[in-house]
C-alpha cells in the first residue's frame, strides 16, 4: 500500500476523513505550520468554530506564534468539528485530535479555548466532550488538562464558568512567560494555584477574586505576527494581516470591544510597514488587510498605505470599513486601487439616536460619504445599521429606510444604474462593561415587528438582510447571565444545539425547550435586567468607578463625548500608572 | 514567455486537498517563492498555473503535472525547484521541473490507482473476478448536472489485489477515453459492495498518469 501515508495519520482518523465533508478541516498541513515534537509544556490552542473560521482568528495566531517561536511550550491547534465528523468521531469513539501531532488534545497541559461570542458557547461543550475532558472543570482530575478560556467572552465569565478552570481576562501577550512558567509545577492542584497568581486569571472555584483586565502595552513596540499559518482549504480571509492599532476611543456607547480594549495603542508606520514586507513574502498573498477596531482611525494610515502599494506592483492594501465622517477624505487619498464596495455604518436612523449612541455622524456627513462612494466609482455601498437600541422608537426605524432610499437615489444619479445599495441590519443585545450594560434588552416581539416595518419601507432595488431575531434572543440571555446561565448552555448542548452562528444549525426551539428545561422562559430571560451586584463584577474592566453610569446618562440626555485621542480625556479611568494612550508621532 | 512542466507528489496532510486548494496551494507556494507567474488578461488578472488530471480528494499521489507560465527571466528550472520545494506546503514535493518554449496541451489518456480495503483477500478476489467476467458494469453517477449511468467497464482495466498488513490492496488503471473516464470512488464502490465490506478506501494513491501532448521523453508522456 502507499508508503507515503505510513506513520503519518492513524488509520482511525483516516477512516473518518473517508466519510466526511470537506476532511482538510482536520489534517492541518498549512504553510508556516509549527511542529515541536517532545516538547513541554504542551499546549493546545481552539476556536470554538468550524476551522474555516477559526484559522482566520488572528489572536490565536498571536499566541500560537509566541508559544511555539519564545517559549518552551508547543502550541497546538483543533477546531470545533463540523457536525457530521462530530457524530462519526462518537460512533467509533475517537477523541479529538490535534492539527500538529494528530495526538489527544485531553493529554495536552493547558486548553486555551478562545470565546469569540455567545452563540459560540455550545461549541466549547461540544469540544470538551469530544476530546473526552469531563464537562465540568469540578469533574477533572491530574490527568486532564486545564482548561483556560478568554478573548471577548472574558468580559462576562459567567455563562461558561462550570466549564473552565481558569478564565483570562484581557490581552494575554504580556503574560504568556507567566502561563508557561506555571504549567511546569508538578500537581494540577499546584498548576492552578500559580496560574492563579498570574495577573488577569480569574478562577471560577475562587470568584470573589477579582481579576483585573490586562492590557498590553508592548504593543507599539512588539512585531506583529509576520509567519502566520496560512491555511490550504478556501478560508474566510485569503490575505496577509497586519494588526496597526489596538483599541478605539471614539466611545460608542453600545461597543464592548470599543470599551473593552482601551486605551488606543499604535504601532509606529515603520514596523507596520516591515511587517507588512515579511507577511506578503511569507504568506504569498497579495494582499495585506491594516487591522484594528477603526483603522483609519490609525495615525499613520495614509503612510502605511502608500508604502506598502510600493513594496512591489500588485500590492493591494485592504481598506477596513469606513468612518463616515472622513470617508470623502479617505476614498480621495487612498481609494483609487479599491474595488467593489464600500461599507459605511451609521448604525442608526435619527441623529437623536446616533447621539444618544455617541456615532458622531450627521445627515449631511452620511450624504457627502455616499456621494464620494459612487464618485469614486465603487459599485456597491453596505449600510450597517442596528435595532433595538435603547431609546429608539418607530420612527428612528422607519429614519433607516429614509437613509437608504437617500443613498439609492445617489447610486441612480451618480452611478447611472451601476451601483448597489445593500443594508445589513442586527439587533442590538446589551453587553458587559458598556454604558447600556443595565439597559433593558427590545425583545423578541419588538424586534420581529421593527424588522417587518423595515422591510416593509425599504425602497425598491435595495437588499436588506436582517439577523435572525432568535440568535439575538439567546445571545442576549447568555451576554449578561450570572452563575446559573452554564445550565442554559448545557441544556441546549444537550438537546443538540451546536454551531448556533451558523444559520443552517441555529434552532431558536432548541434553546426555547432548554431554557424550560432549566425552568426559565428564553424571551424573558434575554429581556430581564441583569441581577445585581452585576454578575461581570467579578472582572474589574480598569474603569473610574461611576463612569459607565455617566455616560449611560449622558445617552439618555443626547449628549456626546468626545473621542479622547482627539480631545479632552473622558476620564474613563483606563489609563493609570503603567497604563497609557501609546500614538504614532 | 516559458512553459514550466512540474511534476510534484502529494501526500499526507495535502492528500485532502480538493483540486481548486491544490492549485491555489501551488500558487501561493510560487509567491512564496519569490517565482513571478505570467498574469491572465481581463479585469481580476490571475497567474497562469494548471494542474493535470484532477485528484479526488483523499488520494494521495506520486506523479503529478502542473503546468505554469514563467516570464522569460524566471530562474533556471535546477535553481528553481529548491526555492520551491523550500516554500512549498506541507505534502507537496516538487520533483521535477522542464522549461519548454511551446505551450503543452496535456491530455491525460490513462491512470493507475491503488487503494486498500479493509476486507478478507478471497472476497476481494471474487469481486475483481466478477468485475473481469461482466459484460458490463453500469453505476448512477449523481452530480450537480444531474444523473447517468456510467458503466465502469469501458473504462477500468488491469485490477490486481493482494494482501496487505490489514487488509487487500487493490490496484486498477482508469482509462480516460473521448466518452468520459470512471472516478475511482465509484470503482471502490463496486469492488467493496461485491466484497460486502464499507466502500471506505484506505491510502488511495495515483501511482502515474499517462498524457498525451507532452513533449517525447518527458515522465508523464506515453
Ligand atoms: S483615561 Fe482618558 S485618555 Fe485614557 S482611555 Fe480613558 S478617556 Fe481616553
Amino acid at each position: 500500500m502507499d508508503s507515503s501515508h505510513e506513520g503519518w495519520l492513524p488509520d482511525e482518523l483516516g477512516d473518518l476523513l473517508a466519510r466526511v465533508t470537506r476532511p482538510g478541516r482536520y489534517v492541518g498541513g498549512e504553510f508556516n505550520l509549527r511542529r515541536k515534537p517532545g516538547a513541554s509544556p504542551r499546549i493546545v490552542l481552539s476556536y470554538p468554530d468550524a476551522y474555516e473560521i477559526g484559522i482566520s482568528n488572528p489572536g490565536l495566531q498571536i499566541l500560537y506564534t509566541y508559544l511555539n517561536d519564545a517559549t518552551a511550550a508547543s502550541a497546538e491547534r483543533a477546531y470545533c468539528p463540523w457536525p457530521d465528523m462530530a457524530e462519526l468521531m462518537r460512533h467509533h469513539g475517537v477523541a479529538l485530535w490535534t492539527l500538529e501531532s494528530f495526538a489527544p488534545v485531553a493529554a495536552c497541559d493547558l486548553w486555551g479555548i478562545h470565546l469569540p461570542h455567545e452563540l459560540t458557547y455550545t461549541n466549547v461543550l461540544e469540544l470538551l466532550d469530544l476530546a473526552g475532558v469531563p464537562l465540568h472543570a469540578g469533574e477533572r482530575g491530574e490527568g486532564d488538562p486545564i482548561v483556560l478560556g478568554g478573548g471577548p467572552g472574558s468580559a462576562n465569565p459567567w455563562p461558561l464558568s462550570p466549564f473552565l478552570d481558569a478564565v483570562f481576562v484581557g490581552e494575554v501577550e504580556g503574560r504568556l512567560d507567566a502561563i508557561v512558567a506555571a504549567l511546569g509545577a508538578s500537581s494540577r492542584a499546584a498548576r492552578l494555584q500559580l496560574l492563579a497568581a498570574v495577573p488577569g486569571v480569574w478562577l471560577p472555584a475562587a470568584p470573589e477574586r477579582r481579576a483585573r483586565r490586562q492590557v498590553f502595552m508592548g504593543f507599539s513596540h512588539t512585531m506583529p505576527v509576520t509567519e502566520p499559518v496560512v491555511p490550504v482549504l478556501e478560508a474566510v480571509h485569503d490575505r496577509a494581516v497586519v494588526e496597526v492599532m489596538r483599541g478605539c476611543t471614539a466611545g460608542c456607547r453600545f461597543c464592548q470591544a470599543g470599551m473593552w480594549y482601551r486605551p488606543v495603542r499604535e504601532r509606529p508606520v515603520e514596523l507596520v510597514v516591515e511587517a507588512a514586507c515579511e507577511a506578503l513574502r511569507t504568506t504569498g498573498c497579495d494582499e495585506v488587510s491594516l487591522i484594528s477596531l477603526s483603522s483609519c482611525d490609525y495615525s499613520g494610515i495614509e503612510e502605511a498605505v502608500r508604502r506598502i502599494r510600493a513594496l512591489r506592483p500588485g500590492v493591494r492594501v485592504s481598506l477596513p470599513s469606513l468612518r463616515i465622517d472622513s470617508a470623502a477624505v479617505t476614498l480621495a487619498r487612498l481609494g483609487s486601487e479599491q474595488r467593489g464596495s464600500v461599507t459605511l455604518a451609521p448604525e442608526a436612523g435619527t441623529q437623536e439616536l446616533r447621539d444618544a449612541i455617541n456615532k458622531g455622524v450627521d445627515d449631511e456627513q452620511f450624504a457627502t460619504a455616499v456621494r464620494a462612494t459612487f464618485e469614486a466609482g465603487f459599485t456597491g455601498l453596505k449600510l450597517y445599521f442596528m435595532i433595538g437600541l435603547p431609546g429608539e422608537d418607530d420612527a428612528a426605524v422607519a429614519a433607516i429606510a429614509d437613509m437608504a432610499t437617500a443613498a439609492a437615489s445617489a447610486a441612480r444619479a451618480i452611478a447611472h444604474g451601476r451601483a448597489r445599495v445593500s443594508v445589513a441590519v442586527s439587533s442590538y443585545v446589551p453587553k458587559a462593561h458598556t454604558p447600556f450594560e443595565t439597559a433593558a434588552f427590545a425583545g423578541e416581539e419588538v424586534l420581529r415587528r421593527r424588522q417587518t416595518l423595515l422591510r416593509d419601507l425599504m425602497p425598491r432595488g435595495v437588499r436588506i438582510s436582517c439577523h435572525d431575531v432568535g440568535a439575538s434572543v439567546v445571545e442576549a440571555a447568555l451576554a449578561r447571565g450570572g452563575p446559573r446561565s452554564g445550565e442554559l448552555i448545557e441544556a441546549a448542548w444537550r438537546r443538540g444545539a451546536r454551531f448556533d452562528g451558523w444559520t443552517e444549525w441555529f434552532d431558536v426551539e432548541l434553546w426555547r425547550a432548554a431554557a424550560t428545561d432549566v425552568g426559565v422562559e428564553l424571551n424573558a430571560l434575554a429581556c430581564a435586567a441583569p441581577s445585581q451586584p452585576l454578575p461581570w463584577q467579578s472582572v474589574d474592566a480598569g474603569f473610574e468607578e461611576g463612569f459607565l453610569t455617566l455616560e449611560a446618562g449622558r445617552a439618555a440626555s443626547r449628549q456626546r463625548t468626545d473621542d479622547c485621542r482627539r480631545g479632552r480625556c473622558g476620564a474613563c479611568g483606563v489609563c493609570h500608572d503603567d497604563v497609557s494612550m501609546d500614538l504614532v508621532g | 514567455m516559458t512553459y514550466w512542466l512540474l511534476t510534484f507528489a502529494r501526500r499526507g496532510s495535502a492528500s485532502y486537498l480538493s483540486h481548486l486548494d491544490t492549485a491555489r496551494a501551488w500558487r501561493r507556494t510560487f509567491a512564496r517563492a519569490g517565482i513571478d507567474l505570467v498574469l491572465s488578461e481581463g479585469l481580476r488578472p490571475k497567474p497562469r498555473l494548471a494542474l493535470g488530471l484532477p485528484l479526488p480528494v483523499g488520494a494521495a499521489a506520486e506523479d503529478e503535472l502542473l503546468v505554469a507560465e514563467v516570464p522569460d527571466l524566471a530562474p533556471e528550472p535546477e535553481v528553481a525547484l529548491p526555492t520551491l520545494a523550500a516554500a512549498a506546503a506541507p505534502g507537496l514535493e516538487p520533483l521535477a521541473v522542464l522549461a519548454v518554449a511551446e505551450r503543452p496541451r496535456p491530455q491525460a489518456v490513462a491512470a493507475d490507482y491503488e487503494f486498500g480495503l479493509a476486507a478478507d483477500e478471497g472476497a476481494v478476489a471474487a469481486a475483481l473476478q466478477w468485475f473481469s467476467a461482466a459484460q458490463s458494469t453500469p453505476v448512477e453517477r449523481v452530480s450537480p448536472k444531474g444523473r447517468r449511468i456510467v458503466d465502469l467497464k469501458e473504462f477500468v482495466t488491469d485490477t490486481w489485489c493482494r494482501a496487505a498488513q490489514d487488509g487487500v490492496c487493490v490496484g486498477f488503471t482508469v482509462r480516460h477515453r473521448s466518452t468520459g473516464a470512471a472516478r475511482p470512488q465509484e470503482f471502490v464502490s463496486l469492488v467493496a459492495d461485491q466484497a460486502g465490506v464499507e466502500a471506505v478506501a484506505r491510502h488511495l494513491l495515483r501511482r502515474r498518469v499517462v498524457y498525451t501532448g507532452l513533449p517525447a521523453g518527458f515522465a508523464g508522456g506515453p
